[in-house]
């Protein structure tokens, strides 16, 4: 039995458990955290995706024990408060998921992937995507949900919801007081 | 419960009522944030795990089983073995067929006990459970079980197991025959076979898969001894098939079974059956006074989990001088693995029996079915369920015919197509399709295409020293009608105005949550908002098909309609009652009911001040027959031999389409799984050993990002006159257009360098060797 004491999702969680205890189950079994799935036992789904200290990380190939004193992030800890990740939002809006077994680890490496590439070509979305599997999908929806994410992220809100919310009149206005915004960050720079 | 409100969301709740609906499901929020619950996320109090000591080898004599050292190891509640399994008398599981075959012998059904007696079948073939404290414990005990094998040649193709003295593996079953089966006129077939200016043949393999939903297959197991009741949670299609099953296998009255499932993680038809594992659940939960839960691993998915597909096809399609079809014998071989699963012989005699005449006018038919037993995993239901497979065969012999004629492929299928005007047509082997209108969704997927550009894209391709090919599909399939006779949804309206629908339909994926609170909130002129969508409720008592065969929006959403519909009505006469007026005088609409030129109005929420406003209604919903037309074009790399998918176009006749971006994602989905099939996936067994090649998803390639390029979708909705909302089956549809339909485009790739034949998978080193060959001769 080993002693490990691991931030996830922002709060301090201390417990005895076997040394071959893998993350995934820790998660899983310690912390009642199921929204981390698991969905093979070869570290190729990807189904278990979550964040250690801000790196997505299959939590089925590393144990408990190593990610010791570590800040872990899973999706339950991903939105915050009530407002949905971009990431989440984007593969809600682009039917992203179907079964929704997936998606946890599917949302966790996309945000994983946006914070290396942020603004990714298809090439390195596929590319991104390698280690996640999804049999519902056909990953077309998966890559247009990091697409548009990858844009929220940046900053530019989708263009159906941008059309939605705004007048025309109006989302120009806003366009130019973004981009005064810019302008001044780049200055200070 | 998800702790996530929708109202919290207000970028989720921005959803319409109608038809322009575009992702935003309502189960989202739950998916998306990790608050969804699969079967491995039910604990239950107290409860002991399950671990399966399984065969390591596909055919063998148990001489002993040694469980010992199992019994003794800490934390161990209990070792099961074979002979607990044939004491309980759960030797035997349910299968669909229960129809007579060729010369009115009938299906020989083996037994299967829920854990091996006497003999192993397959690697995989569960020996004994092991039942302790945690999931390590079981695990741990479970190696310290010792089985004594007296190894059997085993066989893993179906034409090794019909040969002439090869291993039987079931006494009761002579030749490994299960099921010979038969449709059409063999006579008249012969006659066309006889007087045809041209016969086209193809001997094609449609290769064994594994389905791979990505929720590891999962129960748990609790039995209330009070009330004399299990509770099964775990992964379905909808909890009135499991639970017939469970009985059938249990012996226990259906009543005694309650199933319990919420979120599925996929199913693919590998959910529609009851398994060994649940069996053996149920045994040991009542034996030991304490839910059991099970988890299977992936390596244990692949060995035990049904497959898919699996047949072997020889097809001989007669032509006149005209390309005119003038008949299509069809002789098909079913490998169903060791042991019958409840689906597999249904999926592959009665369900391309009745499609063996696809989109075409053939005057004469003939299929023989014959299901053979082999030392592989059992074969079930898989997307499709034998649609697909037929399709293929069909749409294969009338592209190869169109190369053997130097005809366009388009041009052979124009002239042979089912007229608009010739619907309903009684097929020669059975079917009654509805309606289908293959000249014009061919010509639309024809312009969608570019079909006419392609020369110029081929010669393209050719300055790069590729091959590029195209292919075309034209089918037709039958949605599943369903075991059981009818469709049951019950709908009622809380105080708060919110109304909740139960059907026994699940969803795994296909978004039922969204796509049928669309449906009711359009009949009742509500927001979705309002609407709930609760499947797996046991306690309501519904009769009802599960999901399978793409029937559940035909089904069960037609019967939200109505249900809603039968809710207005029933409101009509209360709320006469409380306005003081006749009913007939009562309006209804957007969820309030007035009297004309009355400012006087009753809503639905009113009528269910005293307790929930509540009613339930029912349909019998056969058969819908959708259609379509898929065109793959594919771009080799010769030096290679790795394909590019460089377009996909479909044209389909899905009905009335309520959702569209589920509908799109339900073709995205089904095309990928057949291109998964077409370009890389395959179960491959050792021919020697039986033993499983392909056990892990390091070994069976599964599709991943990028193999499929944005398809390019476009509806040709026939409405569908056999349910309220004019729907027909989807689910499915894209796996039977898209296996032929890349293959077409595969050989017209290869053709041109003097290759005939190929099966599937297309991998590259398949297609390098194809070629290779080709160039040396």
């Amino acid at each position: 039995m080993a002693k490990v004491e691991i931030k996830v999702n922002g709060v301090k969680q201390s417990r005895n458990v076997e040394d071959r205890t893998l993350l995934a189950n820790f998660l899983r079994d310690e912390l009642g955290l199921t929204g981390t799935h698991i969905g093979c036992d070869t570290s190729q789904c990807g189904c278990c995706t979550v964040h250690v200290n801000g790196r997505a990380v299959k939590s089925c190939s590393v144990l408990a024990v190593q990610v010791n004193g570590a800040d872990v992030l899973t999706i339950e800890g991903l939105a915050k408060g009530s407002k949905l990740h971009p990431v989440q939002q984007a593969f809600s809006e682009c039917h992203g998921l179907q079964c929704g077994f997936c998606t946890p680890g599917m949302i966790m490496a996309t945000v994983g992937m946006l914070k290396d590439t942020p603004n990714p070509s298809e090439e390195e979305i596929i590319h991104g995507l390698e280690g996640n599997l999804c049999r519902c999908t056909g990953y077309i929806n998966i890559v247009k949900a990091v697409k548009q994410s990858a844009k929220m992220l940046r900053g530019k809100k989708p263009a159906k919801a941008a059309k939605k919310a705004a007048p025309k009149k109006k989302a120009k206005a806003a366009k130019k007081a973004k981009k005064s915004k810019k302008a001044k960050k780049a200055a200070k720079k | 419960m998800s702790p996530f409100q929708y109202t919290d969301f207000p970028e989720l709740a921005n959803v319409d009522t109608h038809t322009a609906h575009h992702g935003n499901r309502l189960e989202d929020l739950r998916l998306v944030t990790g608050t969804g619950k699969y079967t491995a996320d039910w604990n239950l109090p107290g409860q002991l795990y399950a671990c399966f000591v399984r065969s390591d080898r596909a055919h063998a004599e148990i001489v002993s089983v040694d469980v010992s050292g199992a019994r003794q190891h800490p934390g161990v509640a209990r070792v099961y073995t074979g002979e607990d399994a044939l004491r309980a008398g759960y030797d035997k599981f349910f299968v669909i067929v229960n129809w007579p075959g060729r010369g009115g012998e009938h299906m020989k059904k083996p037994a299967r006990p829920s854990l091996a007696v006497g003999k192993v079948r397959h690697v995989g073939d569960a020996v004994a459970m092991v039942i302790a404290d945690s999931p390590v414990a079981a695990q741990d005990a479970a190696e310290l079980v010792t089985v004594e094998y007296r190894d059997l040649p085993a066989v893993v193709t179906v034409e090794e197991a019909m040969a002439e003295g090869a291993p039987q593996l079931h006494d009761d079953a002579p030749g490994n025959l299960s099921f010979d089966f038969e449709g059409g006129s063999e006579d008249a077939v012969k006659a066309a076979l006889a007087n045809a200016a041209h016969v086209t043949r193809a001997r094609l393999e449609i290769t064994r898969v594994a389905p791979s939903p990505l929720e590891l297959r999962a129960s748990n197991v609790e039995y209330d001894a009070q009330a004399d009741v299990y509770h099964v949670y775990t992964c379905i299609q909808g909890i009135n098939m499991l639970r017939k099953q469970l009985s059938f296998a249990t012996d226990v009255p259906e009543e005694k079974i309650i199933v319990h499932a919420q979120d599925v993680g996929g199913s693919f038809g590998q959910r529609s059956a009851a398994y060994p594992e649940h069996c053996m659940q149920m045994l040991a939960a009542r034996e030991l006074g304490k839910p059991v839960k099970w988890v299977s691993t992936r390596a244990e998915g692949f060995m035990t989990d049904t497959h898919g597909r699996a047949n072997t096809v020889t097809g001989e399609l007669a032509l006149d001088r005209d390309g005119k079809f003038l008949g299509l014998r069809i002789d098909w071989l079913a490998d169903m693995g060791a042991y019958l699963s409840a689906t597999g012989s249904a999926s592959h005699t009665r369900n391309p029996n009745a499609c063996m005449t696809g989109v075409y006018r053939i005057p004469a038919l003939y299929g023989r079915f014959r299901l053979i037993f082999t030392n592989t995993v059992p074969v079930a239901a898989y997307r499709g369920a034998g649609r697909p497979d037929i399709a293929y065969v069909i749409e294969r012999l009338v592209s190869q015919a169109a190369a053997e004629l130097k005809l366009d492929p388009a041009e052979l299928r124009r002239r042979n197509f089912l007229p608009p005007e010739a619907f309903p047509y009684k097929t020669p082997t059975g079917s009654t399709y509805e309606n289908a209108d293959m000249p014009a969704i061919l010509e639309k997927a024809l312009g969608l295409a570019d079909w006419k550009g392609f020369p110029k894209r081929r010669a393209q391709s050719e300055k790069q020293g590729k091959l590029r090919g195209i292919g075309i599909a034209t089918v037709i399939e039958n949605t599943g009608a369903g075991l059981f006779p009818k469709d049951q949804v019950a709908i009622e309206c809380g105080a708060d105005g919110t109304v909740t629908a139960y059907t026994v339909a699940h969803s795994s994926g296909q978004g039922h949550e969204t796509t049928f609170a669309m449906v009711i909130a359009g009949a009742l002129g509500i927001p979705i908002e309002k609407v709930r969508v609760r499947e797996g409720i046991h306690d309501k008592g519904l009769i009802g098909n599960h999901t399978g065969g793409s029937r559940s929006l035909v089904g069960a959403g037609s019967v939200c309609k109505l249900a809603a519909q039968k809710l207005i009505e029933q409101g009509r006469s209360r709320a006469a009652e409380e306005l003081d007026v006749e009913p007939s005088q009562v309006e209804y609409s957007h969820g309030a009911f007035h009297t004309r030129g009355s400012k006087k109005h009753v809503r639905l929420a009113d009528l269910a001040k005293n307790g929930p406003f509540a009613t339930m209604t029912e349909a019998s919903v056969g058969s819908t027959f959708p259609n379509g037309c898929h065109i793959a074009e594919v771009e080799i790399d010769p030096e290679t031999g790795t394909t590019r998918i460089a377009a996909y176009n479909t044209v389909d006749d899905a009905g009335n389409v309520i959702n569209h971006s589920v509908v799109e994602g339900q073709v995205h989905g089904a095309v990928m799984q057949g291109a998964g099939q077409i370009f890389c996936e395959k179960v491959v067994y050792d021919q020697d050993t039986g033993q499983l090649m392909t056990g892990s998803f390091m070994d069976y390639c599964m599709p991943r990002a990028g193999m499929l390029p944005d398809i390019h979708i476009v509806d040709h909705p026939l409405p569908s006159g056999n349910n309220a909302l004019g729907a027909k089956g989807v689910g499915e549809a894209g796996c039977t257009a898209s296996l032929p339909a890349l293959a077409n485009a595969m050989m017209d790739a290869l053709r041109p360098l003097g290759i005939q034949h190929l099966d599937m998978p297309f991998t590259p080193a398949t297609v390098w060797g194809a070629i290779r060959a080709a160039r040396k001769n």
